[in-house]
């Protein structure tokens, strides 16, 4: 199930820039995985051709740590369990493969922001502060509200 | 700094086109839209223009922040244009927004975090997106990005509201007050304002609030809003100050109100709601006209003056 925590996580394991950790920590096998090649033509509409190429009809031949950082993002979600990751690094566009991925193995995100998961009926998503699980996207946001989730996310 | 900037980045392969007019603009949206790659090629160009193969064409310097350069940047610049990518944690600092309060510099900031400490503006949060431009280019395989406005103009209910919730407790909620006589209350901070309308879903419930700043809080009350049916709606005006300014009660130059990046100095205001709210004490301090914040002064209540701002207000909005 894709467990979310919205505002500052607090665990040592997190990543709050999931861009630049990926590109010094990716792992070659990852990128040979087919759900990345099928996350990389969807949300970057680009071709990943293996751990060291990939082709973007606008950027021509690029390497991996060019991808977007919601690809990034989703990539290393999907393959370190050992590290909870920054989901407000991806757009709405991957908030599919966020929920794809939570189909497959429990995982847990950090969210600052709403992300939108409209177009998923029924939702299955476990608010992580609260335990609360939630079955759409009407209900994950007045539980956010109600429970003023966002309202501390600010540091220092 | 004041002024309204084009900010003009290319190379062989993209091309972009950024209009800055306030201390504070939000770029967010879809990934892979090209937000990240426009602070790539700027951090390339900064690290040697001539040999970057990259132009940049803005009438202010544009920089990149980072973790390692933000607070020495802030302090050793002015006059700039400062751009920053998501993933930097200190964007949610105190000492950013204390650092940002003061600058006379302005921030283009690619986040979707809300940023609760930045008084942003709702109508400067854009995403980008592929744009008609690229014909214009001498070569068309460029892909032109341009900045959209993410909540565009603001629909009205067609019923009259319920109840009407002002993010003030002061000035501005004694004028609706009047208007919707036992219907207005105050939500004491713009942060509750989401609350109150999560809290009425079979109400028509207005919120006013100061657009000028709602910025960090306008996502979750937008958002609200499309699950309502029509029955919630925001109306979201720069600032309560604007409307008064805006209403003909007091002279105001065409241009304050018109172009007001020209004059809405980013040293002194962290938001152009505070800009309008320090012109309007600024301008009829010690006359009969003189506006305090605190409690809205007798000389707007006259039936005259509620008359002047209750016509510049959307037709749900007028009451009495």
């Amino acid at each position: 199930m894709l467990n979310i925590f919205f505002g500052d996580y607090p665990g040592e394991n997190y990543i709050d820039d999931p861009d630049l950790y990926f590109d010094n920590t990716y792992e070659d096998e990852w990128l040979e995985d087919e759900r990345a090649k099928k996350m990389v033509r969807e949300v970057d509409r680009s071709e990943l051709m293996g751990p060291n190429l990939v082709i973007s009809p606008v950027l021509g031949s690029i390497p991996v740590t060019r991808l977007s950082g919601g690809v990034k993002a989703l990539i290393q979600i999907d393959h370190d369990p050992e590290h909870v990751y920054n989901a407000s690094a991806c757009g709405d566009n991957c908030s599919r493969w966020l929920l794809r991925i939570g189909q497959d193995k429990d995982v847990l995100v950090r969210l600052g922001h709403i992300m939108h998961f409209c177009d998923v009926d029924p939702l299955n998503i476990r608010i992580d502060n609260t335990g609360e699980v939630v079955h759409s996207q009407e209900e994950l946001l007045r539980r956010v509200i109600m429970d003023g989730l966002l309202d501390n996310g600010e540091k220092g | 700094m004041t002024g309204k900037y084009e900010v003009v980045l290319y190379n062989n392969k993209l091309h972009y086109e950024l209009t800055i007019k306030r201390n504070i603009t939000i770029l967010r949206g879809d990934s892979a839209s090209g937000k990240s790659e426009f602070v790539r090629l700027l951090s390339a160009y900064s690290s040697n223009p001539s040999s970057s193969g990259i132009t940049l064409k803005c009438d202010k310097r544009c920089l990149v922040l980072t973790e390692g350069n933000w607070s020495l940047f802030t302090e050793a610049y002015n006059d700039s244009i400062f751009f920053i990518d998501e993933g930097n944690g200190f964007l949610r600092t105190k000492e950013f927004a204390n650092a940002v309060k003061s600058a006379d510099n302005y921030f283009v900031i690619i986040s979707r975090e809300k940023l609760s400490l930045l008084p942003y503006s709702i109508d400067e949060i854009y995403g980008l997106k592929e744009g008609k431009g690229a014909g214009k280019y001498r070569n068309p395989k460029r892909v032109y990005n341009e900045m959209y406005r993410i909540f565009g103009k603001l629909p009205y209910p067609i019923k009259l509201p319920d109840l009407i919730v002002t993010e003030d407790s002061d000035s501005g909620n004694e004028f609706f007050s009047i208007l919707f006589p036992d219907k207005c209350i105050s939500s004491y901070g713009k942060s509750n304002i989401k609350r109150i309308l999560a809290a009425h879903p079979d109400q028509a419930v207005i919120a006013v609030v100061d657009g000028a700043a709602f910025g960090p809080e306008m996502q979750e009350c937008m958002d609200m809003v499309s699950y309502s049916g029509g029955r919630l709606n925001i109306f979201a005006p720069e600032s309560f100050e604007y409307l008064i300014l805006e209403s003909g009660i007091i002279e105001v130059p065409k241009a304050i109100m018109e172009e007001t990046w020209e004059y809405a100095d980013s040293a002194k205001y962290f938001s152009w709601e505070e800009f309008y709210t320090g012109y309007l004490l600024d301008t009829t301090r010690n006359s009969v006209r003189q506006y305090s914040k605190a409690k809205l002064p007798e000389f707007y209540e006259t039936a005259g003056n509620i008359e002047k701002i209750r016509n510049i207000l959307p037709e749900c909005m007028r009451g009495l």
